[in-house]
């Protein structure tokens, strides 16, 4: 992997050569010790990648195993598979009336995509990341060749590639699968992650930080998805367009695990890799540590008037966790809406394990509906607990003491925190709520979901007491004891029954106290008594932050 | 508010953080339009005394004034007319220097827009840059730009210069200078002596807590005392008995001993008689007084402990 050996050097530089090689001193020298090195430090991580995205296979073969247990069923099922959400979501099912091709409908995509953010994340660990932290420039100063570090980098991102693709391989087999579709099936994923291993490789190139290097792989990850899933919607039959050629996902998919057994668009896939980390190297001569060949992207030279008061500066924090926090909101409102009818009739309502979850009172639909409007709330309330906590990593960070240096009341700038944290939550229950109710087909009014959803705002508000008393008394310890009144609640309200904690006890908790509707009726008590402690525990929280030390850790 | 009172005025301040004592008995003044030096070694308490000036910390006990206003009561009036830059800027990562600069500098009451158009400058800061990427320096001028370009009556500065370089501090030498020359005053707290040298017209030299000398600096130079070194033909010993000669030091035929200024001319008289071959005399030096106050053994000969000049 040695650069300029295309151009012809003098006997001189020949001699250099020679002996510098002779005392090892050549641009890979120690790439072994390095390789080690990051094996050492991200060992866990790696097992962790494998493990879980190699087991995926016999879970998921096992539930394919029971939903299609006869060729017959395999038959009827490749009838209907062949549908534009399927095809855009994960691929053509070419192979649809047998296991193997249906289990590359299930997992495979997710494999695939998965593999190439891991493997994403991983090269800009042990690359850009350690440049940022200026943990390169410790190693260029020891006896590592110039590549040794990089080139580790990408081997062991290989590594981790070449044995999930085995593993898999492997777990295939074990089920008895045909052979050359499980070899086939290992080795597409492995080299889907090869390929963005040299994609990732030039990002960590391009990008002067972390973050910029793992959002550029991450928008290849998208633009190549999104290349595919458009070929494979203008399919003809279960071939996809020429587009298709234009993705190295598209490469992987067409190698047919199952079906045709292609081998060669595995070279392909492996080229690209090993093309993209030659070039990464290349390019890594030519740059100065620490630079980026991007130009870093700049930003307005003063704040806007509404940016610099307390709202304002807390809204513009918050933005782009705001904007997360909400699309979650929506998907996962038009998630649960979509499929809310399908899994009422799937659940058996003799099933003890149902019943727990949905409650005994109404029809099995409005049991449905009412755990999803729980989670609905949970989702509101983990939300809440984060963005509250924003306001404690201001302070841990030092940037209130500057602020609070400034003239700004305490009471306004954690006034301003909460507002954001309180209407948020609020406008995540009602757009969750009223979007899984359109989404539903007629099985529940948006309108009333919205109300279901925003009865559960006294149970949000009152973890957020919580967190503002915690925040008064115990700064030090306020996420810990958010998140750990967040989690009982969640459990209590989520699996009580399951523990057999008693009603009382369930009741006695946030989300366990609000009426699930529509399962269950409406009642204000619980509401009010939660939003009269929100109250008492906010205030004396409140109260106490004016009083106390601001202290920086 | 008095505007007679002085700038500051703090009187055997005490804060505890559990059972460290940070502060026991500092007292600091500050008269307005002065230029005022805050010395101490490092957690002697000067950035808590600071915090307690800005009513982020309550005073376990003393008393604090600050503008003739209760630092911890009147804390958002008071701090319209203060400006403070902290020892670790914090900044956030996603906002740009520059937005950093309009928050940090609105929150220190009015901005004076060409004055910040024009420190940018002498600071050679990049306002479009996140400070994600900004080093330790950059985002100390970030604090003190926001800083600078209000129009604030008291500049409390906690060691602004650690994350510059020589010519940076240069920069913030001269806007002190014009801060003081605009009649403004200035608490400039630092650990290292010549920077307080170079701008302050008085000092306060703290230590663990409490307050150990103070005066304006041309007063404390007179009360330190003349260094001699000196190699004598007889014994040296016999350089105990003249009048003047304290702290007497012996290591063969040399002497070293410090001298009252006043009682120079007697002791020279005397040590005429004893032949001297060889003789060093160091000028009075605060940073002598600086760093004794430092040592842990006020005993030490001044002449060990010599500091970097
Ligand atoms: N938040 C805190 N918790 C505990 N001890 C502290 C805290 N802040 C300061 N101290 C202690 O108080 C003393 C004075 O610290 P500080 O005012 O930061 O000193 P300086 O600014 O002079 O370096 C030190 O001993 C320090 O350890
Ligand atoms: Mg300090």
């Amino acid at each position: 992997m040695s650069t300029g050996t295309a151009r012809r050097r003098t006997p001189a530089e020949h001699a250099q050569r020679h002996a510098a090689a002779a005392r090892g001193t050549g641009t890979l020298t120690g790439v072994g010790t390095a390789a080690l090195f990051i094996l050492r430090r991200n060992w866990l991580r790696l097992a962790i990648w494998a493990l879980v995205l190699a087991s995926m296979i016999p879970v998921v073969y096992d539930s394919q195993q029971q939903a299609f247990p006869t060729q017959a069923a395999r038959d009827a099922y490749a009838q209907v598979a062949n549908t534009p959400a399927v095809a855009a979501m994960t691929g053509l099912p070419y192979a649809a009336g047998s296991l193997g091709g249906i289990l590359v409908i299930k997992i495979w995509m997710t494999l695939a995509v998965a593999l190439a953010f891991a493997v994403v994340f991983l090269v800009t660990r042990n690359g850009r990341a350690d440049e940022e932290a200026g943990r390169t420039e410790l190693l260029r100063s020891t006896a590592l060749g110039r590549h040794a570090y990089p080139s580790a980098n990408y081997l062991v991102s290989a590594a981790l590639c070449l044995a999930t693709g085995l593993l898999i391989s492997l777990l295939c087999l074990s089920v008895e699968l045909p052979a050359t579709g499980s070899w086939v099936m290992g080795a597409s994923i492995a080299g889907t992650g090869l390929a963005f291993i040299g994609l990732a490789a030039i990002c960590g190139q391009l990008a002067s930080t972390s973050r910029g290097a793992n959002s550029l792989g991450v928008a290849l990850i998208g633009l190549f998805y999104f290349i595919r899933a458009a070929a494979d919607l203008q399919a003809e039959g279960v071939n996809p367009s020429a587009a298709s050629w234009f993705s190295p996902i598209g490469w992987a998919q067409n190698m047919r695990a199952f079906g045709e057994d292609n081998w060669w668009p595995l070279l392909a896939l492996a080229s690209l890799g090993l093309a993209g980390c030659l070039l990464a190297l290349r390019l890594e001569s030519t740059r100065d540590l620490r630079a980026g060949l991007l130009p870093e992207r700049r930003g307005p030279a003063a704040a806007g008037s509404f940016t610099t008061t307390a709202l304002g500066l807390a809204l513009r924090l918050q933005r782009s966790s705001l904007i997360g926090w909400f699309l979650g909101a929506a998907v996962s409102g038009l998630f649960f809406g979509s499929v809310a009818q399908a899994m009422s009739s799937l659940l058996d309502p003799e099933n003890p394990f149902a019943r727990n979850f949905v409650g005994t009172g109404h029809s099995m639909l409005d049991g449905v509906l009412g755990i999803f409007v729980l989670f609905n709330a949970l989702l509101a309330g983990a939300f809440a607990i984060q963005c509250l906590g924003a306001a404690r990593s201001e302070e841990e960070s030092g940037r209130l003491e500057q602020q609070l240096a400034g003239s700004l009341a305490r009471g306004t700038w954690l006034g301003a925190h909460l507002l954001i944290a309180v209407l948020g939550s609020g406008v995540i229950l009602l757009l969750g709520g009223y979007l899984t109710g359109a989404a539903s087909q007629g099985s529940a009014a948006p309108a009333l979901l919205a109300g279901a959803c925003l009865a559960f705002w006294p149970a949000v508000l009152s973890l957020l007491g919580l967190q503002l008393l915690a925040f008064g008394y115990v700064p030090r310890f306020t996420t810990a004891i958010a998140w750990a009144a967040y989690g009982i609640s969640v459990m209590a309200a989520m699996f009580g029954g399951l523990f057999s904690l008693s009603e009382d006890v369930i009741r006695a908790t946030p989300f366990g106290a609000i009426p699930r509707m529509p399962a269950e009726d409406f009642s204000w008590a619980p509401l009010a008594v939660l939003l009269l402690i929100s109250l008492v525990l906010g205030a004396a929280g409140m109260g106490r932050f004016n009083r106390r030390d601001v202290l920086a850790n | 508010m008095a505007s007679n009172a002085p700038a500051i005025e703090v009187s055997g301040l005490a804060k505890n953080f559990g059972r460290t004592a940070a502060l026991s008995g500092l007292d600091l003044r500050v008269e307005t339009g002065q230029v005022a030096g805050f010395l101490g070694p490092n957690g002697s308490g000067k950035s808590t005394t600071i915090r307690i000036l800005l009513g982020l910390l309550k005073a376990d006990g003393g008393t604090a004034r600050m503008l003739g206003a209760d630092p911890w009561q009147d804390a958002v009036a008071l701090h319209r007319r203060v400006a403070y830059v902290p020892g670790e800027v914090n900044l956030w990562p996603n906002l740009t220097g520059g937005q950093a600069i309009s928050i940090l500098s609105k929150l220190h009451g009015e901005v004076d827009e060409r004055r910040r158009a024009e420190l940018l400058d002498l600071f050679d800061l990049d306002p479009t840059k996140k400070a994600r990427s900004y080093s330790k320096g950059n985002r100390q001028k970030v604090a003190l730009v926001a800083a600078l370009s209000s129009r604030a009556e008291l500049l409390l500065l906690d060691e602004p210069t650690s994350g510059l370089d020589p010519l940076m501090e240069q920069v913030f030498t001269s806007c002190i200078r014009e801060a003081a020359a605009q009649g403004r005053s200035v608490l400039l707290s630092s650990h290292i002596f010549a920077e307080v040298e170079k701008l302050c017209e008085t000092v306060t030299i703290i230590r663990d807590g409490r307050t150990v000398e103070s005066g304006r600096l041309a007063e404390l130079r007179h009360l330190q005392r003349t260094q001699v070194t000196v190699e004598v033909a007889g014994n040296p010993a016999e350089l105990a008995g003249v009048p003047g000669i304290e702290e007497l030091q012996l290591s063969g035929a040399t002497a070293s001993f410090s001298v009252d200024p006043d009682l120079l001319p007697g002791v020279l008289a005397a040590l005429a008689a004893h032949s001297p071959r060889n003789l060093v005399s160091a000028p009075p030096s605060l940073e002598d007084l600086f760093l004794r106050h430092y040592s842990e053994d006020p005993a030490l000969p001044v002449s060990a402990r010599g500091g970097e000049r």
